[in-house]
């Protein structure tokens, strides 16, 4: 290939009590090349990328860095030797500008007070080396958009003079014209022969930004091959360790009777809102961050107050004050934000999964919890669902990614709900764990259960729901069935910003 | 069970190992401290703060707050002295100062969650207000000459052990029954953990959070009945700096201030561990203004203790 590699790890190992969480991997990377590092929660990605960024030390093995051997013993070692990690959830402090989050510990000074007029030069000249002229460094960080927050962070670390720049799930929280956005700077970067190394989720976008793809499975390199030589089954069998033959699944069942139905759903962000879903029906709900969706489901189990409109259930008008009175008349909704809305970090995963069985008086005698009866039925649905853990004492903390929302799904149907609200259920976890979940849904429909699924990846839900509302700006756009339900489509009605009226039936 | 594993590395058991050390450290130094009448003597004094710890547990497991619980306590004791002088009976006195504390915690749990005040504004407001009414309606002068049906319930005994001590070691079993067995406790674990999905589970939060908070308020109803009685007295400045105290002995009981975390069990022994430290050095005869400092300081060391261990899990 080009040159030689800027970086090199050879037989890289670490060991943590109890667990190998990488094992004698060997990689390159090459100045100017998007390396894609692929691998499902618990493959040791992160562990690559922290044993590179100077946040653990190797256990066995080296790390050449621009042809010599390194010992970073911390991130600022790394940092200042040009290697930067931009992680998913960004590290900026929301209330300073633009320019004193980019050069935060080494303002510039003079005579003792902050050169403003230096660090706005310095700042301007950074944004302007990379394509992102646009941005004001005076700007006030908490104001910008998330896309351009992470420019922020892409900036800052180009500020230390990156060679090296990591990125971990980039692009978690962005939409669609936010990631072209990131990919054009991506690109940028490759031009001045800067190395980059891409861990997403998201295969199109690792097949679109990458020019070589590292495949990572039980801390071992599986894989690694040129991007324009692979496919997205090869990558994912590789992944999982087996073949794949159809990663979307629809399963076998008709729709039956409206479950629940809501019309004319308002108040200050949702503009009338239609919407209903049946019995044994998966309905799939597409748009973008910020389109309308969450805000949808949780005015529809009274944890957001509506201004209009009115919601049945089983043909019987109900108004749901307060997430209770749904959990109640057998309607659940689990939230995407499994760390902030969903989960209790700290406790353990039986007491998360009974903690919203209890509140309806399950395993429960007159005001005490009957902790063995609990424990069982936690026990069971854990192994229903396939959570990997050594018992059910294990903190849910301390769950992957695919793990936790098993917890999650499990706590929503200990309950035997008979409408399901799944927002993002496989938001950021691996690809195994996404086909479990895929089965799961098509089997609740299957149960006779209305489920309602949230996602933000196109793939899934043409690939998984019966019907499919695409959201934009807190309306709903269209409603689509069948054939129509393709991408072209949906992608046209979720950007369709300010269109008509709700125009579904 | 995984009862051991659990036992011996809880944030209790090192703070109990604490309290023995300490202990044994007194009972080397001084003759007096392992006497039956001393140690029945540090319960005794234990039991006001450890009431009011108990009532603090509560509002700092959801990661609130409670500054007012000193100022209540006086007040409290305050309001049921002019009750008594005015000749209302002993049960009607008990009954409405156990309203009045119901009263305190409507107040706080109402600010909290339907103004949106921070527990700590809203207490710290309560706490300078209690405090001046206390001045206010007892002119700033001691009250004294209470019925002895009254003063049982702070100086009384029942065997060898004073009622103070059944009082608070039965609200203390009560507290922690509750906390660990009801829905209504698991519910408050919820709550302090992550209210947003306490919220989203079902789980009524604004109920939890005046409920801890008229806990609190009860609690310091309970303890200005038995502090009152006790002293014979009831004193403007009473229970001065007792919230630091109680937020002290619940935070070396292994709770965390960020809520979710704590217990009953934890709380006592913290308070015990304060009692034994004041004993010890009155014992000793350090002078008050070490006294102040060495316990600082040792409030200082449980809790680093405690942080440093709980930064290995974290990372």
């Amino acid at each position: 290939m080009k040159t030689s590699p800027i970086l090199e790890t050879v037989n890289l190992t670490k060991v943590f009590p109890g667990v190998i969480a990488l094992d004698d991997v060997s990689l390159k990377l090459f100045p100017g090349e998007v390396l894609g590092l692929v691998g499902e929660n618990g493959a040791g990605k992160s562990t690559l990328m922290k044993l590179i960024g100077g946040v653990y030390t190797p256990s066995k093995g080296q790390i050449f860095y621009q042809g010599e051997e390194t010992h970073f013993r911390t991130p600022k070692d790394a940092l200042d030797a040009g290697i930067s990690i931009v992680y998913q959830e960004l590290n900026l402090i929301p209330h300073l500008s633009v320019a004193e989050n980019i050069f935060i510990n080494r303002l510039p000074r003079r005579s003792g007070f902050v050169d403003w007029r230096k660090l706005y030069a310095d700042t301007r000249r950074i944004l302007e080396g990379s394509g992102m002229e646009g941005i004001d460094p005076r700007a006030i960080v908490a104001d910008l958009p998330i896309g351009v927050k992470q420019s922020v962070e892409i900036a800052k670390a180009l500020s230390y003079d990156a060679r090296i720049i990591l990125f971990d799930e980039p692009t978690s929280s962005l939409t669609g014209p936010e990631i072209e956005n990131l990919f054009a700077v991506i690109r940028r970067l490759q031009e001045r022969g800067i190395g980059i190394i891409y861990v997403s989720h998201h295969l199109d976008e690792i097949f679109e930004i990458t020019d070589r793809i590292h495949i990572l499975r039980d801390g071992k390199t599986v894989a690694v091959m040129p991007t324009a030589e692979a496919d997205e089954e090869t990558v994912v069998s590789r992944m999982v360790g087996r073949d794949i033959q159809n990663i979307y699944y629809k399963g076998e069942h008709t729709p039956a009777e409206v479950a629940l139905e809501a019309s004319g759903i308002s108040d200050h962000f949702l503009k009338g809102v239609n919407f209903k879903v049946r019995r044994s029906e998966v309905v799939g709900i597409y748009g973008l961050l910020g389109s309308g969706r969450t805000e949808l489901l949780k005015a529809l189990i009274g944890a957001r107050p509506i201004k209009g409109g009115e919601v049945k259930l089983n043909g019987r008008k109900v108004r749901f004050k307060h997430p209770h009175d749904a959990i109640k008349n057998g309607v659940i909704y689990s939230s995407e934000d499994r760390k902030g809305e969903n989960l209790f970090f700290g406790n353990p995963i039986w007491k998360n999964i009974t903690y919203l069985a209890i509140q309806v008086g399950r395993f429960v005698k007159s005001g005490f919890t009957q902790v063995k009866e609990e424990r069982a039925a936690a026990s069971e649905y854990a192994k229903r669902l396939n959570v990997k853990a050594p018992s059910i004492d294990v903190d849910v903390y301390n769950l992957s990614g695919g793990n936790q929302q098993k917890v999650c799904l499990a706590k929503a149907l200990i309950n035997d709900p008979d409408v399901i609200l799944l927002d993002e259920p496989t938001r950021g976890i691996d690809v195994g764990a996404k086909l479990e979940i895929y089965r799961l849904i098509a089997d609740l429909a299957e149960q006779g259960k209305a489920v309602v699924f949230v996602s933000s990846e196109l793939p899934e839900i043409i690939g998984c729901t019966d019907r499919v509302y695409t959201m934009s700006e807190g309306r709903v756009t269209a409603e689509l069935l069948g054939d129509d339900i393709n991408e072209e489509n949906v992608l046209k009605y979720c950007l369709e910003i300010g269109a008509a009226e709700g125009a579904t039936s | 069970m995984k009862l051991n594993k659990s036992l011996f590395s809880s944030s209790e058991f090192i703070v109990l190992l604490g309290l023995l050390a300490i202990g044994a450290f007194f009972a080397f130094t001084s003759p007096v401290f392992l006497t039956k009448f001393n140690l029945l003597n540090i319960l005794l004094q234990s039991s006001i703060q450890g009431i009011i710890a108990i009532g603090m547990t509560f509002v700092i497991l959801t990661a609130g707050i409670d500054l007012s619980v000193g100022s209540v306590v006086a007040l409290s004791g305050v309001i049921m002295a002019l009750m008594l002088h005015a000749g209302v009976p002993v049960w009607l006195v008990i009954l409405l100062n156990l309203v009045f504390g119901v009263a305190i915690g409507v107040f706080h749990g109402f600010s909290i969650t339907k103004i949106g005040m921070a527990p700590f504004i809203v207490t710290l407001a309560t706490m300078a207000m209690a405090r001046g009414l206390t001045m206010v309606l007892s002119d700033g002068k001691t009250i004294f000459d209470f019925p002895a049906s009254f003063e049982f319930f702070g100086a009384g005994t029942i065997g060898p052990i004073s009622v103070a001590v059944i009082i608070f070691l039965l609200y203390a079993f009560l507290a922690e029954v509750l906390l660990r067995s009801t829905v209504l406790g698991r519910n408050i674990y919820a709550v302090g953990s992550n209210p947003k999905a306490a919220a989203l589970s079902g789980i009524r939060t604004q109920w939890i959070l005046y409920f801890v908070y008229i806990v609190s308020g009860i609690s310091c109803a309970i303890a200005g009945l038995v502090l009152t009685g006790r002293l014979g007295a009831a004193m403007p400045t009473a229970a001065t700096g007792y919230e630091l105290d109680a937020i002290a002995a619940v935070i070396i009981g292994g709770a965390s201030l960020m809520g979710g975390k704590g217990t009953i069990v934890g709380t006592i022994i913290g308070v015990l561990l304060i009692g034994v430290i004041n004993n010890g050095m009155n014992l000793l005869n350090v002078p008050p203004f070490w006294q102040s400092f060495l316990k600082g300081a040792v409030i200082f060391l449980a809790v680093m203790i405690d942080s440093l261990k709980n930064r290995q899990v974290e990372v």
